[in-house]
This record gives structure tokens, sequence and C-alpha cells, in this order.
């Protein structure tokens, strides 16, 4: 069980980071909650007290989805349905949406948010790879003699181990600034022990940019979870695809050496066949949703089932 | 604690409160608004029995801390049905026969509500996914995907509303007619009171300290620092039991709470009441238990060698049961048969699951009588042994069965009841108790997990001459319903075969696991898996079709079975007969098939399980005003 002294739910960033300034410390951050419930349970922390719990998913710089910059900005607390029924995501994050409709189920969806999947950090969180493919940057902000203090990471650097990150206890994460990728084709792959509410066992996601023809990579980039203690870019994978024309040869060449990946602590060996089936099948959807020709279609199809 | 003012709409009405800013949305709906149709089954967002809409969008209420709805607008199971009236998707739920057990059912309504809501159109592939947050274990899922499509039709007009209307029975006759259930209706308005959505006045609640240690002699139990926690009102120990001390469907072997020792990780050993949940799990933080380790024994062949540490001192070969059965002279039939094939098979310990997790409320009446509402599968039983316990006549135990979210054989045995009415008798208020779902998982009774020794000698056209059987089962730490299962697992423990030589051992064991109880199909899974897998090998190394050699050994109208009961009619190779006609099945021994069989696929073939993942654009969830009779 979660227990607090007192609940505050700021309707500004100011008046969060005064809050947990004016705390003796004994504070945490809540978003979407949907981590946080469960893991003040039985068999994992137990029962917690937690004298103040500070709510910032109503804070409006968390809420906003714009342009920045030639880039997108998604702020911390939106809620992973968004990336299934915001337009604007839906065009310029054309690797989010198959992720999120494997994420968790429909309810949790509306609750957990993108923050709360990188804060949290789990190996096989879904959000990171397609995140990672975009090359998002993290904004965090903390007061810092009395001013607020805003520094930017990159996602790469932000994620440093199961369940560790850059941030500090009092900052907060305002969101992730992303390459918007219109035109490119995006997959996500899961396998998990059924649909709904299951953790990753691997998870991969593969963004495609195609010339006019459909015929050739002009851009690829591939990011895998869920075996190892953070996610990661397949950068090997894409230098071997990015100008070169589709063919059986090609995506044959790039599966060899993707099991080196796997580092995970237990199942290496399922884990070590899926990885490059999940590149395969992953390359294979992107190349169809990038406008692939029906051969570049079919070879990679072919490929992808074996 | 600084309380936290909340304004809200619940089911169109408004509602102001002062809450404990520690509370979820389920705890503000079901403690503060009595609103009990909304369920907890695992307070973890992995089952769905607690959701509710917040501004018409579909969460897990169990996922929410309170503050999150200050402002908003909450419906609830309660505010489907309009005055009386149930929605279109409850009505099909009660038409389809969608509602069993019925705890998962209110969540089920509300996902399925939810997902016409976004796709009045929604194909059953679509509703599958659209309800994968919610679990449920008795329906196999069909008939609550049935419903929903029946209340898609009806809401698109596809349906008229009499397609809801029961059926005649025909001509006075209700076997073969799709009989709507009695108690659906009360499912599926979330208006059914299980143990755990009751509440009586001043009542306190009860947690427990359980043991950490699988086989530990308990030294000392210091209870001085929870005693003097505010809102403390009673500790009970095995000291505290008046009467004998033991319960179990065969042999009397577990106390109410540890006695002297634990024996498994989990035993109960503390209970407290108090006067709230927080309070009793706080003053259970502060008991201290000294435990003395003893050598435990995991493995049910390792707990019959000798010198294996003993788990009960009243059984030094740690069996609880040994049944044996014997017929002919298995020796003389192996010696005829032209093949003789041995195999071990194991299988494991599988929970129940049930979506309603143990719960009970105990008082006792002004009669002095002690009465427990649980959701047991064996009152009268319980009663019997809560007497001899309690050391009170007959006549002041009563044992009231509340509706059971689930069992499948999980709440035959009388695990907490013992520790509700002690805690009731001494405090002289009514006490509840409810598990959470890692409690429920952990510490009560499981499948028996089984290792069988399987020799069979078969002649070269399928004769089975002589079977030779050996299961031990593992009890865990008590004898609970190990005896009936291992009898049932030595009675099938051959299969309906006829064979003329058998001999069957089965053995209840005594280990430090999870105590194992009943299960559905009590022992007779464990030995029909080893006994039909075996069958399978045996086709295989014979070259016999797998149906052909069932039916040349199936036993048959006027056979006996092996422990001699006569059979007036057997269904068996009728049944082997029509599996083999729907299945459309290749005749022909395991393994003379490659990738070519034509039995694979065609019609009324399910595809295989596929997961790929819904075209994924979708509208945004509609903002919706609270609904007058809508879906």
């Amino acid at each position: 069980m979660l227990s607090c002294d007192t609940y505050l739910s700021p309707g500004s960033l100011d008046d969060a980071l005064a809050a947990v300034a004016a705390s003796d410390g004994r504070f945490r951050f809540v978003a979407g909650a949907t981590d946080l419930l469960p893991w003040a349970r039985e068999g994992r922390a137990g029962d917690v007290h937690v004298p103040l719990l500070v709510d910032i998913s109503g804070i409006p710089d968390l809420r906003t989805i714009e342009p920045r910059d030639g880039r997108i900005w998604i702020g911390a607390a939106t809620p992973f349905q968004r990336f299934l029924d915001h337009p604007e995501l839906i065009r310029l994050m054309p690797g989010m949406p198959d992720c999120a409709v494997w994420f968790a189920d429909n309810q949790i969806r509306e609750s957990a948010t993108i923050g709360g999947n990188l804060v949290n950090a789990s190996p096989s969180g879904d959000g990171i790879p397609p995140l990672l493919t975009a090359n998002a940057t993290i904004e965090l902000a903390a007061l810092r003699d009395g001013a607020i203090r805003r520094r930017r990471v990159s996602l790469v650097d932000f994620i440093k181990g199961p369940g560790q990150t850059e941030a500090e206890h009092d900052e907060i994460l305002l969101g992730v600034e992303c390459d918007t990728l219109e035109g490119y084709g995006g997959a996500f792959e899961k396998v998990g022990h059924r649909r709904s509410l299951v953790i990753a066992v691997v998870c991969l996601s593969a963004v495609v940019r195609l010339d006019p023809s459909g015929t050739r990579f002009e851009d690829v980039r591939v990011a895998i979870g869920g075996v190892g203690p953070v996610a990661r870019r397949m950068t090997d994978v894409e230098q071997r695809l990015i100008g070169q024309p589709i063919t059986a040869e090609l995506l044959r060449a790039c599966l060899v050496g993707c099991e080196q990946f796997v580092m995970s602590r237990t199942r290496q060996e399922y884990r070590k066949l899926v990885a490059p089936g999940f590149v395969a099948r992953g390359l294979a959807n992107a190349i169809e949703r990038a406008g692939g020709s029906p051969d570049a279609c079919g070879i990679a199809k072919e490929i992808a089932n074996g | 604690m600084a309380e936290l003012k909340i304004e809200t709409t619940v089911n169109g009405r408004r509602i102001a409160r002062r809450v404990d800013p520690s509370q979820r949305v389920l705890d503000f709906l079901r403690d503060d608004l009595h609103l009990t149709g909304t369920k907890e089954g695992c307070g973890a967002g992995e089952c769905g029995t607690c959701s509710v809409f917040v501004d018409g969008v579909l969460v897990k209420s169990c996922l929410l801390p309170v503050a999150k709805v200050a402002g908003k607008t909450i419906d609830t199971i309660e505010g489907l049905a309009v005055s009386g009236e149930m929605s279109a998707v409850q009505k099909a739920f009660h038409k389809a026969g969608a509602s069993q057990c019925g705890y998962c059912i209110p969540g089920m309504v509300m996902a399925a509500t939810a997902a016409l809501r976004l796709n009045p159109d929604a194909d059953r592939e679509e509703i599958k996914e659209r309800l994968g947050g919610n679990i449920c274990r008795c329906t196999g899922y069909q008939k609550i995907f049935d419903a929903v499509e029946m209340a898609r039709d009806f809401l698109n007009g596809k349906l008229s509303a009499t397609a809801f209307d029961e059926l005649d029975a025909e001509d006075g006759k209700y076997i073969g007619v799709n009989v709507r259930r009695i108690d659906a209706p009360s499912k599926v308005t979330g208006a059914l009171r299980y143990a755990g959505d009751m509440v009586l006045p001043n009542m306190l609640h009860v947690q427990v300290l359980r043991s950490p240690h699988p086989h530990a002699r308990i030294v000392s139990i210091d209870v001085t620092d929870a005693e003097g926690l505010p809102g403390v009102e009673g500790i009970v120990t095995s000291v505290d039991v008046p009467g004998q001390d033991g319960f179990g469907v065969f042999v009397s072997d577990q106390p109410v709470m540890a006695r002297d020792k634990v024996r498994y990780v989990g035993e109960p050993v503390v209970a407290i009441a108090a006067e709230s949940l927080a309070q009793a799990r706080r003053a259970i933080a502060k008991v201290r238990v000294e435990y003395e380790m003893l050598p435990a024994v995991f493995d049910p062949d390792e707990a019959m060698k000798e010198g294996a540490p003993i788990v009960h001192d009243y059984a030094p070969d740690n069996i609880v049961k040994h049944i044996p059965i014997r017929k002919g002279d298995i020796e003389a039939g192996f010696a005829q048969a032209d093949l003789i094939v041995e195999q071990t098979y194991e299988t494991q310990q599988v929970e129940h699951a049930y979506l309603e997790t143990e719960a009970g409320l105990a008082y006792v009446d002004h009669d002095g009588v002690v009465t427990v509402h649980s959701p047991s599968q064996n009152i009268t039983h319980h009663r019997h042994m809560l007497a001899r316990i309690l050391n009170l006549p007959i006549n002041k135990v009563r044992m009231i069965m509340s509706p059971v979210g689930g069992g499948f054989g999980g709440k035959e045995d009388m695990i907490y009841q013992g520790m509700l009415a002690l805690l009731t008798m001494k405090t002289r208020r009514p006490v509840r108790l409810v598990f959470t779902r890692e409690e429920s998982i952990a510490t009560t009774a499981k499948r028996h997990p089984s290792r069988t020794s399987y020799k069979m000698g078969l002649t070269k056209d399928g004769r089975i001459l002589a079977s030779q059987v050996r299961i031990v089962y593992d009890g865990g730490a008590y004898g609970m319903s190990t005896e009936g299962v291992i009898r049932k697992g030595a009675i099938l423990g051959g299969g309906p075969y006829n064979i003329p030589n058998i001999q069957i051992d089965t053995y209840g064991v005594y280990t430090n696991n999870t105590p194992s109880g009943a299960f559905r199909s009590f022992g007779s899974l464990q030995s029909q898996f080893a006994t039909e897998s075996h069958l399978d090998i045996c086709a295989e190394r014979l070259g016999i079709d797998p149906f052909e050699l069932r039916l040349t050994n199936a036993m048959r109208k006027g056979d006996a079975t092996h422990t001699k009961q006569p059979l007036k009619s057997s269904a068996m190779s009728d049944v082997l007969e029509a599996a083999r006609t729907a299945s459309r099945w290749e005749h022909g021994a395991p393994n003379i098939r490659g990738a070519t069989r034509s039995d694979l696929a065609g019609e009324g073939t399910r595809p295989s399980c596929t997961l790929s993942p819904r075209a994924v654009a979708e509208t945004p969830a509609p903002k919706l005003q609270h609904e007058k009779g809508a879906a």
C-alpha cells in the first residue's frame, strides 16, 4: 500500500518545484501512477509511506504537444493513448502508434504517460526504442539557487541502467523533443506471454524512409529493448542498409550478428532467436508502411517469414 | 494527514467529500460511497474488475489516486442501469449467459460498454483486444464476446429487443433450451455483494502475519509493540484456540495459526484486528517472531527417503496417504507383451486464480452464535470443524456461504475462517479479512504437483496387457484434500481402458511447499496427462493410429473399472468416434505424417493465434456526458 500525508496537484511548474523545495526531501512525483501504485505492494517495495506526493500531470508545460525548432515537443504527461488518436503525433511519429497499441491495455494507455515510461527506465519499457529511433532529447527542470534550471540530455545518456536515470531526485522531466519523421514507415514488434498487459521479452522499433521508387533505403533506424539493461540503437544494422537498394542478400546480411545485442540474464537462447527475427519483421512492416514497391515489400516479407 | 477535499460527479450525482489522500479511486468508491459493484481483484491494474469511466474514458480505478478525479465525472457499473432498467450491454450479458461467478463481470460490462462507444461496429477481434485488460477465469471468454456482439447488433438496429428475451421452455422442458441465468442480473449490475463487499457497524479490519520460512520452530512471539498502537483491538495466535486446534478434509493436521512451528512460507502466525486496514497493517509490522530454522524438504521423492526432515511428527515417513490398487498379475502381463514402454511424467503446481480473493466477515450474534460469512465451498464441513476448534456446541457456530467469486476447489479448505472466529470472539466486534492478490497466490492451496512413473505392456496389435503406474503427489505442508485427490488419481490412474493386469500406487506426501488442495479434476488430471501422453508414445512405437489404439482398449458397457465398478453404460467409443469425425482426423500413427497432413486447416478450423495489433489510427475518446439509458 502506498500512503501519504499530503497529495498536491500543482497547476504550474513553479508551484511544483516550490512545493518540493519546501519539503524535507521525502516526496515523490506522480504522473500516471500506473507504475507507482503496483510498486508499493507485497513482493516489491511493500507498504511505502511517502509524506508528500506531487502530482505533476496537470502542469500545462507537461501536457503540450507542439512543433519546436523543426522537431516535435511531447510533454512528459502525454498519455500513451495520444499516440493513437492525436493527428499530429500520428503524422510526425510513425514509430509510435504501433508501439502504443501494444502498450499495456486500452485503459492503462489513458493514464500511463510517456515521461513515466522513461523515468521508470525499465529494460523492457515499450516507449524507449521508438524514442531512440526518433533521436529523442529529454528536458529536465529543477530549482537551483532560487531559479528554475532547465537542462537537456539525449535519451541515450538519460537512461543509465535498469531503473536508473540521469534525473536528480527533485528534477522534473518536462518532456521529450523528437525528430519529425513524416513520410517514414514505422513498426513495433513485441513478444510476451499474452496480448495485453505484458512485459516485453523482446521489443523492437524500426522506422524507415525510402526513395521515391520505394526500392532503396534512404534512412533506417532500429532500436531493440528487453534484451539487456538498457534499450539500444542497432547502428550496425542501420549502417549496412542506409543508401542501399532493398535486396534479399542485403536484408539477410544485416541480420547476421543481431544476437550480439542480447545481454539479458535470462532466456538468452530464446531472445537470440527472436532478435534477428524481429529485425527482419520490423523492417518488412516498416518498408510496407513507407510505401515500398511491391517487389521490395515481397522480398522483405519473405525474409521476415524465414 | 492532510485531508483532501474532493468535488466530483458520480453517476450523475454531485459529491463533495473530505477524503484520505492515500486513497485510490477504487477505495473512494467502495469505502466512502459504498459503490461495491466496482471490485478489487488484483490492486495492480492487471485484472480489470475495477474499471470505471472518468470523464467518459475507461480507466482502472485501482491505479488512480483519488485526487485525480477532483472536478471530474465518474461513472460506475451502478450508473449503467438507470432507474432499474439494465443497459443493452447488461441485457446481452444476461441473455448470453456471459456471467458465471460474476466477479469480473462489472468490469467486463464496463469494458464492453467502452468498446462499443469507441467503435459501434467493432468486430469480434477488435472486441477481444479492447477487452484485453479484463480477465475472466470462469467463462473462457466466448460467451462474453457473444454478449458484446449481441449488444452491438442491437445498438446498430440489427437485432430487436426481443433478442434479449428468454426463450420459452419447450413443452415445459428446460433441457436443451437456452435458459437465462437467474442470478445474472445481480452480477451484471454489480448489485451482488461478495464477502469483501459486506460491512457491518463497528467492523474491524484483519491482517495476518505470515511465516517467511519454509520450516522453523517458533521460539517466541512478541506482540507488545503491536498491542500499543492506535486502533488495535485484538491480537490472536495459536494460544487463543479454546478447543481442539486442527482442520483438514481428511486429517485434522492444520492449526488455525502456526503452533510451535511453521511448515511453509506464508503460514499464518499472528492475526490482528484494528479499526482500519492501515492500522492493522502497521500493527502486523510491529510483531516480532523469533524462529529457529529447521531443515526443510521440497521434493516429495526426497521427503519419502529415510532420514528426510519430518514435517509432521505423527507421520515420520512424511506420507499423508498411500492408495494401492491391484488387479491380475502385472509381471505375467509384461512377460506376454510384444512391447513395453516406460516413461516418467511431471506436472507442476497451479494456482486457481479466481478473480475474488479469499475474504470473510465474522461476528458473534446476540445469542452468542459465532457467525462467519465466507465464499466457502464446504460450509457444513467447516461448521463442524470450527465448533470443535472453538469448543462450542454446533448450534453456536453458523457458517454462511457468501457468493463465491470463483472457487475451482480453491475455497474448499477452511484456511482463514478460524482466525476470523477467534478475533470476533476476542473483540466482540464484527471483523473482516480480505486477502490481497499476492497473499492469495502465495499462501493458499494449489493443484498438486505430481511425478508419474508409467510402465505399459502391449501386444503388436495394440492391446494393453499390463500397466504399472506410480504417482507421487506433492501434498505440501498440510493434508487438506490430499487423500481424496490421490484416491481419485488412483481410481482413474489406469485410464478408461480395459487392462487385465494393473498395479497402481498413488502417494500423497508432506513437504515444506505451499499446501496442495482441491482443484478441478481432483487428482485425475495428473494421471490422465500421463496415461494419454503414454498412449500416444505407444501408438508411435507400434505404428498404430492413436484413435484406434484407444478404441481397441476402451471400456465398454458391461466392463468393470479397475476398482471393479460394473459399467452399465459407456459413451467412450461414441465420444472418440465423434471427435475423430469432427476433426477430420487423418488416419495413421503419429509419426507417419510430415508437413503434409491433410486434417489441418480447412472448414471449421480456428485460425492460429495471431497477435497482430489492430490498424492504428483512432478517433479521440469522446467526452461523454452522463448518459441516460445509453449503451
